[in-house]
């Protein structure tokens, strides 16, 4: 049996643990009211260009009315064959199962569609250490570097496939540790000029949606082509389980934070509702240029705001995941240092009981 | 003051100003306009260039906008912009090393009409941001 100095000794180390777990939520927490606010205070662009587009798409034919074609080449849907998947995880570990469930929802995406080729964009570190040991890297071609940002070269031409599944290489790594809308709407426009060029024909994008603490899930949402504005096209979506909901309202609660925001949620519907008038007041409009050119203009970038929105929603469910998962470890921590200091009393207790019986018995047999 | 324009100046980060302002000056596509009470309702892309604000709360207000588009009803202006910046924030060096790319791009785009497009987008984003930070100091 353990004595009572290493019992001690493993206390003060459970102890110290618990500290840092204790640090880490509580810095998780901070993280997560931040980007929540972020998520909030994005969301008026993101709502006015949705219902500027729905209007403007109001006025211009969609359709080709001689040949029935669709008229801009990101609403045009083709034979999925080429498929470009994003796939959202953190930059960091210490979060419960955000990490595990992105990948397992990336992987059943790919098993599901093994009839496609399918190109795998990773942001964020983990899926991608993850992911890379899985599938091969695409090779490209030596790009052009221009003297300027040697750092951020463009992509070169691609080069022959060698597998169905490939990585692309980590030109948006860290992308999400200072998440900059240039640098999303960089990502967006290479997306879009893929599309266009038809080298793919679809574009998924697997990331966590987070409305609140208790309303999260692991989507796969397509966003390219737009089969309608304003819509989110989910392909597949896994709602977190009530054991994880209670966990998290539990660590929410300890934390400070509201877990159902209910201001948040008021917030947020009513910039919705504000922005939903953007683009839509009931005259007529001048258009300069004209309705279809700054539809076209503005449709590309629509991309960019779902990219950078799906990314900010990631970070925020990022954070609370960490949040639970430092807020049970702390719970933990706490239950073993009682169980400990209960056998540590014991073991002592015992020690005590050992010697007085000795001595009793000594005098006795004086 | 009767009759003033409430302005707004959205970024995809944030709602960067709402304010009221007496007119607003706007960088489209097609040139500077300026909006005064009352305009006809407008749907315009905005260009690289600068949003001024005349008359409004705290004084004359600058932005450097480089793409976006703008909403204006009679009595409202709302502004969406890709990024905004004031005067005093913009990166004068980065801002000639993007000129500069800019120069190279458009001496290497040969026949290619997307390119001469793009490249003279990025002159014109690196101009006017030289051109306001110029002018601001």
């Amino acid at each position: 049996m353990a004595n009572v100095l290493d019992l001690r000794r493993r206390i003060r180390s459970i102890k110290n643990t618990r500290q840092i777990t204790k640090a880490m939520k509580m810095v998780a927490a901070a993280k997560l009211r931040r980007a929540q606010e972020r998520a909030l205070s994005s969301r008026p662009y993101a709502a006015m260009m949705t219902s500027v587009l729905q209007s403007l798409k109001r006025r211009i034919e969609i359709f080709d009315p001689e040949t029935g074609e669709v008229r801009h080449p990101l609403l045009l849907t083709r034979p999925e064959k080429n498929v470009l998947l994003v796939v959202v995880s953190g930059e960091g570990g210490f979060a419960g199962a955000f990490n595990a469930n992105i990948i397992k929802a990336a992987t059943n995406f790919i098993g599901d569609h093994n009839d496609r080729q399918i190109d795998v964009e990773a942001i964020g570190r983990k899926g991608r250490d993850i992911l890379r040991r899985r599938y091969p890297a695409a090779k490209y071609l030596e790009a052009q570097r221009s003297e300027h940002d040697e750092e951020r070269a463009p992509r070169g031409e691609r080069q022959e496939r060698v597998a169905p599944v490939e990585m692309m290489d980590d030109r948006y790594r860290s992308m999400l540790l200072k998440l900059s809308f240039d640098q999303v709407s960089e990502l967006g426009a290479e997306i879009v000029s893929l599309y266009t060029r038809e080298q793919i024909d679809a574009a998924y994008i697997v990331y966590n949606e987070f409305k609140s603490v208790i309303q999260q899930r692991v989507v796969v949402e397509r966003i390219l082509p737009i089969v309608e504005i304003g819509a989110q096209d989910v392909a597949h979506a896994e709602e977190m389980s009530r054991e994880d909901r209670e966990r998290a309202v539990e660590a929410a609660e300890s934390a400070g934070i509201s877990p159902d925001s209910a201001d948040f949620a008021e917030a947020a519907k009513q910039a919705d509702e504000e922005a939903k008038r953007f683009g839509t007041a009931d005259v007529d409009y001048l258009y300069e240029p004209n309705p279809k050119e700054l539809f076209n203009a503005i449709l590309p970038r629509y991309v960019t705001t779902k990219l950078y929105h799906a990314m900010l929603e990631s970070s925020a469910a990022e954070f609370a995941a960490r949040m639970t998962a430092m807020d049970s470890a702390t719970n933990n921590a706490s239950d073993l240092i009682d169980h400990y200091t209960l056998l540590m009393n014991r073991v002592r207790q015992a020690a005590i009981t050992k010697e007085l019986i000795e001595i009793v018995s000594g005098a006795a047999a004086l | 003051m009767p009759d003033q324009l409430q302005v707004r100046l959205v970024t995809p980060e944030r709602i960067l100003i709402d304010t009221t302002a007496d007119a607003v000056e706007l960088p489209s596509r097609s040139g500077y306009l300026e909006v005064l009470f009352g305009h006809t309702p407008l749907l315009a892309e905005l260009g690289a260039g600068e949003v001024r604000l005349h008359g409004a709360h705290a004084g004359e207000q600058r932005y450097n906008v480089n793409w976006g588009f703008v909403e204006v009803l009679p009595e409202r202006v709302t502004i969406l912009a890709e990024s905004a910046l004031k005067p005093e924030e913009i990166d004068t060096g980065r801002a000639q090393e993007q000129l500069d790319r800019g120069h190279k791009m458009w001496n290497e785009a040969g026949d290619d009409a997307e390119k001469y497009e793009e490249a003279n987008r990025v002159i014109a984003e690196a101009e006017s941001k030289l051109a306001s930070a110029a002018s601001h100091s």
